[in-house]
């Protein structure tokens, strides 16, 4: 039977908001074949573009250490696939899928997955992050506008649903001129005062 | 892998029963699925057999046979045109019973508009306009006049469009819409396609005429025969066929018919979602098959297209008219400053490709603005060079040949979508600045120092003087337009408004020195300039002379210093807007945002510490000091009247009038919360910081957009309100 409105509303209440406490959240590298199904299967489940399996292997096989997932006891709830290489005239790290579970939403998990991989990516030499995102995801912009990226482009009709795309970058500090651990140590403060995004998905696009 | 069972599998062929490739004289078809399956036996997950030249990347964009989302040569209902009309798909006539028959054509004319309103819109010509199997088999419709001649037409357009974009190509937006492959975007004699519709035309209006006398019972002058046979039906059935021929001729006949719609509708099947259908019936059209073409959408996987509304259709099909119809009355106007204010003020619409692309071609032909008027005259014009400078040889100088094409190129980037503009814009900056040093080497090298010699002397050196001064103009309004089109594109988050509208400024300063500079240059009063700087009194005088375009400018000028001062002051004094982040600080935001301007030098001598010099000891009695917002606010007045015959310019006047009164405002009321709560201005109150960043950060947003897009009158003055009630 169908449920009425009302019991469809506490339904989805429920779902929109797990009980958790951040601590419980358990955060890991990927480790091997047996994290592609969790992270195929959240990717395939939040984000409407549809990746064939070459697409996954492509970044987690070249790149295992800047993938993430999120496990809340035992169910994964959120991943982060990424990679790094020569752009041009620079290094430069790309974030090409970042998903958390609808009803984990709005709890810094996708602020802590992306962080790592923006961590290891700096540690790794890289000078600049970059990504796309739909202009209408404003969740994922604001989450991204915190950790530091400027909108440096609009790509007009970037998706194949029509709608444009931010290009947008990250620019690490020279070191020498502005020493990057006296700023994370100052972000720690920051980050307590966080306020998080209703979604916090974007996605890349085949091909690019 | 078993080798010999892989060899016996590739060696055991099966010719593929509906091939639409043939074998050729070195190769046949044959089946590899055992060859597959035998290889995939040996494999374990998460391998891969591939060659030396095929890497994981490659993987990436390999196709998933016979997945229908990716395998384009996937059959889906027919192998070929030829059998889906084998089946029935696209009758001629549609339907022996002519009502039907209308009906049906109806229909097709109405999908047919909604796929080519969706072609334009950026998906592929073979997915909308040719999944018209009629379109794909001209031949076929000879004996069916009214869709015969409206598929010649419609062929004809498409083949049309297709030439304008071409021809204006200047980026990628076109290179899905211009691809046609194999399909039959000419047809013998589509070329005569128009006296063709006027035939029909001609006679439908027959029809009507003689439907409309029997009805009224007057004498039937001709001897017509009626469209079909439903004399009830007759008259409306004209009058849909005509309009829909009529329509890209006279749209006000669609719109006529819209709302005549449901008349029409009671003949369909009235359902749910009328903003969904494609026709406007209701009904589906009948021989459309968008899987036939499929395999000629390459290089993209095919794609399930949602094609437009009819309602949409028709909105995008208005506005495209409307957008042309501005482009045909556009007065050519010689002047560049006239054109580029033009291009801005009809880019201010968002038209659409086809109409940009129009544009481009009626601006820039051979070479000539507008196919007329050499580049070069047109530079002469702007720098305001004497008229002899028009044949001067100097035109023949390599640096001056490559200014032209920079013009050109420049009109041309105009042309495009915002987002592509403001790329290419950052990009040309560097190309604009690298000339004007060539040509200041080519000047000096030729003339020696500039000051060594007098303006007479040579027309040469007056020339180059005015070209370089000119360049830097050019230069500067290029990087005006780019930042501004920075707002219209969303790319400022409201923490990077301050140092953004200090970037304009600086900008601003110099596009109004050199654009005063080259009026004052032209109006011969240059020379005394410098002479009368110290008397005060004749300051004074000067001053009301000052140009008007100069004075619109530091009209802007005023303001965006206004803004980032009180954005600064702001964020000094309330501690609001502030954005530390955990990877990088403001200078890599500034860096990135004007990292294009900074490698082109534009302005000189600009970087972040100019930036913070300028605005880390500002406070609010600083601006209270400087009147920025009442400067703007008078030169505003000043200048309104000048533009009474221009009611475009007149309304941007108004509009930061409006803004400068705003802000003026809000300043004072930012002044007074501060001064009536101190606490305010001392940092780390958890709740009453979190108010103010509330308050001020909805109040910036009513500010940016007002400085640029029309204001909104309604959100500043709900905002000021909102403000007041604070305060109370």
């Amino acid at each position: 039977m169908e449920p009425n409105k009302e019991e469809r509303q506490q339904q989805q209440e429920a779902a929109q908001k797990a009980e958790f406490d951040p601590s419980e959240i358990e955060y890991v590298i990927y480790g091997g074949e047996h994290h592609l199904p969790l992270i195929m299967n959240l990717v395939d489940q939040e984000l409407s573009e549809p990746y064939s399996i070459f697409t996954y292997r492509y970044f987690v096989y070249l790149w295992p250490n800047l993938s993430f997932l999120a496990f809340h006891r035992g169910k994964c709830v959120g991943t982060v696939v990424c990679k790094m290489g020569e752009h041009r005239t620079t290094y430069r790290g790309y974030i090409a899928m970042l998903v958390v579970i609808n009803s984990y939403r709005g709890r810094g998990i996708a602020t802590e997955l992306v962080t790592r991989s923006i961590k290891v990516m700096m540690e790794s030499g890289c000078e600049e992050v970059t990504l796309e995102a739909e202009v209408t995801n404003k969740g994922a912009l604001a989450l991204y506008g915190r950790l530091g990226f400027i909108r440096a482009k609009r790509l007009f009709r970037y998706y194949l649903n029509g709608v444009d795309a931010f290009r947008l970058k990250l620019l690490f500090p020279i070191p020498e001129i502005n020493p990057v651990l006296s700023m994370i140590a100052e972000s720690d403060e920051i980050h307590t005062h966080d306020q998080i995004p209703q979604q916090e998905c974007q996605e890349l696009q085949q091909g690019s | 892998m078993d080798q010999s069972g892989a060899e016996e599998a590739a060696i055991h062929r099966h010719p593929p029963e509906h091939s639409s490739i043939p074998s050729g004289e070195n190769s046949v078809w044959s089946d590899v699925s055992p060859l597959l399956e035998a290889a995939c036996r040996e494999l374990r997950d998460g391998e891969l057999i591939h060659g030396d030249n095929f890497n994981l990347f490659a993987a990436m964009s390999a196709l998933e046979i016979m997945d229908p989302k990716m395998d384009s040569g996937i059959v889906c209902k027919y192998y070929s045109i030829d059998e889906a009309v084998e089946n029935g798909v696209a009758p001629v006539p549609i339907s022996s019973d002519k009502t039907i028959d209308v009906q049906c054509t109806i229909d097709i004319m109405d999908h047919l508009l909604a796929c080519e309103a969706t072609w334009h819109n950026g998906h592929s010509l073979a997915q909308t306009v040719f999944s018209c199997i009629y379109l794909l088999r001209p031949d076929r419709t000879s004996s069916h006049a009214i869709l015969h001649s409206y598929c010649r037409v419609i062929r004809a357009t498409c083949k049309a469009v297709v030439s304008v974009v071409s021809d204006a190509r200047t980026h990628e937006e076109e290179d899905l819409f211009t691809m046609a492959y194999g399909l039959p975007l000419h047809g013998d004699g589509d070329e005569k396609c128009l006296s063709m519709l006027n035939a029909v035309e001609e006679t439908i209006y027959r029809q009507l005429r003689a439907c409309k006398a029997t009805s009224s019972k007057k004498r039937v002058s001709e001897d017509i025969e009626p469209l079909q046979h439903n004399l009830d039906l007759e008259e409306g059935f004209c009058k849909a066929l005509l309009c829909r021929i009529r329509f890209p001729f006279f749209p006000c006949s669609y719109l006529y018919e819209k709302t005549s719609r449901k008349r029409l509708g009671a003949f369909g099947t009235c359902e749910d979602g009328v903003e969904e259908r494609t026709t406007a019936s209701g009904r589906a059209p009948i021989g459309f098959d968008a899987s036939l073409n499929s395999r000629s959408s390459a290089p993209t996987p095919p794609r399930a297209i949602k094609i437009l509304s009819w309602e949409k259709a028709v909105q995008y099909f208005l506005k495209l008219l409307h957008d042309l119809d501005i482009v045909c009355s556009y007065s050519l106007d010689p002047s560049l400053e006239g054109v580029l204010r033009f291009v801005v003020q009809f880019q201010k619409s968002k038209p659409d490709l086809i109409a940009r692309a129009h544009l481009q071609l009626l601006l820039v032909q051979d070479g000539k603005l507008y196919g007329r008027d050499p580049i070069f005259a047109v530079i002469t014009k702007a720098a305001a060079l004497p008229e002899v400078t028009k044949n001067h040889d100097i035109q023949k100088n390599e640096y001056i040949v490559q200014l032209g094409q920079l013009v050109i190129n420049m009109l041309k980037i105009l042309c495009t979508n915002a987002a592509w503009q403001r790329r290419k814009l950052g990009k040309i900056l560097q190309d604009w600045r690298v000339i004007y040093v060539q040509l200041e080497i080519a000047f000096r090298n030729e003339f020696g120092s500039v000051s060594s010699i007098s303006d007479d002397e040579n027309i040469c050196v007056k020339i180059f003087k005015h070209i370089l001064n000119w360049v830097e103009e050019q230069t500067y309004w290029i990087a005006s337009r780019y930042l501004m089109l920075g707002f219209e594109l969303d790319l400022y988050s409201p923490n990077e408004y301050c140092m953004v509208y200090w970037y304009m400024y600086v900008v601003l300063i110099k596009l109004a020195e050199k654009t005063h500079l080259r009026i004052s240059v032209s109006s011969g009063t240059a020379k005394k300039k410098g002479k009368k700087k110290k008397d005060s009194s004749k300051e004074v005088a000067k001053e009301s002379r000052i140009p008007l375009p100069v004075l619109f400018l530091q009209c802007h000028l005023c303001l965006a210093e206004g803004l980032s001062m009180m954005l600064a002051a702001l964020r000094n004094e309330l501690m609001v807007l502030q954005s530390p982040s955990p990877f990088n600080t403001e200078h890599e935001r500034f860096i990135q945002h004007f990292e294009l301007l900074q490698k082109a030098c534009v302005p000189d001598n600009i970087s972040y510490l100019s930036f913070k010099e300028s605005t880390t000891y500002t406070r609010f009695s600083t601006l209270v000091m400087y009147n920025y917002f009442k400067n703007a606010q008078r030169i505003a007045k000043e200048i309104k009247s000048s533009f009474s015959d221009d009611p475009d310019r007149l309304a941007e006047v108004r509009r930061l009038e409006q803004v400068a009164e705003h802000n003026g405002v809000a300043l004072n009321v930012i002044c007074r919360v501060g001064a009536l709560d101190p606490s305010l201005k001392r940092r780390r109150r958890p709740n009453q910081s979190q108010n103010s960043k509330l308050i001020f950060g909805r109040l910036f947003f009513g500010l940016s957009p007002d400085f640029l897009i029309p204001p909104n009158p309604s959100l500043s003055l709900s905002l000021s309100l909102h403000f007041s009630s604070r305060i109370l």
